[in-house]
């Protein structure tokens, strides 16, 4: 009876070593740590120097695993593809294994992808899981001659405990002179006027926005619908991409000519 | 000398007063022997040993638990109680510890495990083998940022969840090492291994087909040191 029983859960022991979960929010991270750091350096030498840029953009993918596989098996068929932005809520519940389970999901990626913050994942601890897998909530990266500005903006999340959005990030980013920086993308979560923003300073972050080299467009995620929006009546497009579920992504090219273009793609 | 001047009212009031506070304590102190009495007879087994668990004492627990992962926390301690004609059942409280990881606080964890055993095989007088236990535990976890329901900063229906309380369920394996009876210290050892997922594991698990259960199923070894 007891070989028997040391049979049956011998393997069961060791096979699952990774199995042994402290706590649903304990924050153990296995396998890759930032994320967006290694990737954003694969995007700027890919990208070098090219002045036609080609990306897709996506996001929402909480708790639909199968359907944001789908879109990597989708995406992972084309080849014109520089790179892909997740617009973020990666995670449902702020769990630590979600991140990490979407994590896995988006590196079969063939292009590079950067991952944003999504309300969601600021859940529980996940903001501190988000920032150990992928990186910092607000980051900035060059893809060619334009400069993509991504933001945290899930003000609701916050409670004025820290500065969202952080106009002194913005203000640095403005600052910064990189080299071949002529037209500028942000990208964000939550968009202006939805509940989770910080609509008191609405007006003002457009104004700042604004003030960047040919800012060509703003994309965000987090309605689960497609968006094209004039927000403010000024000419500045938001462009909301649907959630994972609609199976719909958004490919954006940038040319030379100070045009762009977009798509809807259904896979 | 007049008997109810206001003066000697007074001083009858306080005499009485005096008296009956007298007889009060002294009843009192009748039934606190009483029951001094009634505990001393009870907390004596026939044999002579002192008996812990009589009266109040039925609520020292029976056991020491302790128990690694599982969901709960890195590491659980706690005690319990077995009831039932067989001692099938176990009720278990833990508390428990989670580093930080990769977080910024440590927390502290409380869970409510109620077990189910329904076999007991004896393998020699020593070894005794349990070939399924069952059961749930609910599981809360201390710190600001977990709540059990939304907060009211936000619209009502935002999050439909806790992240605070967490129900889960669990299947596993025992084996009992028996101590000499009368002379060690604890009755018997138990080693424990169980597999175990939560209520967001499963949501997420039933919805995908990406989900493989060696991500939903969560794994714990624990120890039971029977005291009583």
């Amino acid at each position: 009876m007891m070989k028997k029983l040391l049979f049956i859960a011998l393997p069961f022991i060791f096979a699952g070593c990774d199995m042994f979960d402290s706590h649903p929010y304990d924050g153990q991270v296995t396998g890759q740590k930032s994320v967006n750091a290694a990737n954003i350096a694969r995007i700027e030498q890919a990208c070098a120097g090219k002045t036609s840029i080609k990306f897709a953009t996506m996001g929402d993918s909480q708790r639909w695993y199968d359907e944001t596989e789908m879109f990597v098996t989708a995406l992972n068929k084309r080849n014109d593809i520089d790179f892909v932005i997740h617009g973020g809520d990666l995670s449902d519940f702020g769990l630590t294994e979600e991140f990490m389970w979407q994590r896995d999901i988006m590196n079969k990626l063939t292009v590079p992808y950067v991952a944003l913050i999504g309300n969601h994942d600021c859940l529980a601890n996940g903001q501190d899981v988000f920032r150990t897998v992928f990186g910092q909530e607000n980051f900035s990266f060059m893809a060619g001659n334009v400069k993509f500005v991504c933001l945290n903006t899930n003000a609701l999340e916050f409670d004025y405990s820290h500065p969202v959005p952080d106009f002194q990030f913005i203000q640095d980013k403005f600052e910064e002179e990189t080299p071949g920086h002529e037209k500028t993308v942000f990208a964000m979560h939550v968009r202006p006027f939805s509940n989770q923003f910080n609509n008191n300073v609405a007006n003002v972050f457009q104004d700042v926005v604004k003030r960047f080299p040919k800012l060509q467009f703003c994309l965000n995620a987090h309605d689960h619908h497609l968006q094209a929006d004039d927000l403010f009546t000024d000419g500045v497009m938001y462009y909301g991409s649907a959630s994972m579920d609609k199976k719909s992504y958004l490919v954006f090219t940038i040319t030379p000519d100070d045009q762009y273009t977009y798509e809807v793609v259904y896979y | 000398m007049k008997l109810f001047t206001t003066k000697t009212k007074m001083i009858w009031c306080s005499v009485f007063m005096l008296l009956s506070c007298a007889t009060v304590s002294a009843q009192t102190r009748q039934k606190i022997v009483k029951d001094t009495v009634l505990i001393i007879t009870d907390s004596i087994k026939p044999n002579g040993e002192k008996n812990y668990r009589a009266g109040w004492g039925i609520l020292i627990p029976e056991y020491a638990k302790v128990q690694y992962a599982g969901g709960m926390a890195f590491m659980s301690i706690g005690g319990g109680w077995d009831y039932g004609k067989k001692k099938q059942w176990e009720t278990d409280v833990f508390l428990g510890f989670v580093p930080h990881y990769s977080t910024d606080k440590n927390k502290i964890t409380f869970t409510l495990k109620q077990n189910y055993i329904p076999w007991k095989l004896d393998v020699n007088s020593r070894f005794m083998v349990e070939p399924l236990t069952c059961g749930m535990y609910l599981n809360t976890i201390w710190g600001r940022d977990f709540w059990v329901s939304e907060p009211d900063k936000y619209p009502n229906g935002y999050y439909a969840f806790s992240s605070k309380i967490r129900v889960n369920a669990f299947v596993g394996q025992r084996v009992t090492y028996n101590f000499n009876k009368g002379r060690d210290y604890f009755k018997s050892v138990t080693f424990f291994y169980e597999a175990s997922t939560n209520d967001l594991y499963l949501i997420s698990a039933f919805t995908n087909s990406y989900l493989k259960p060696e991500d939903y199923i969560v794994l714990s070894l624990g120890l039971k040191l029977q005291i009583f």
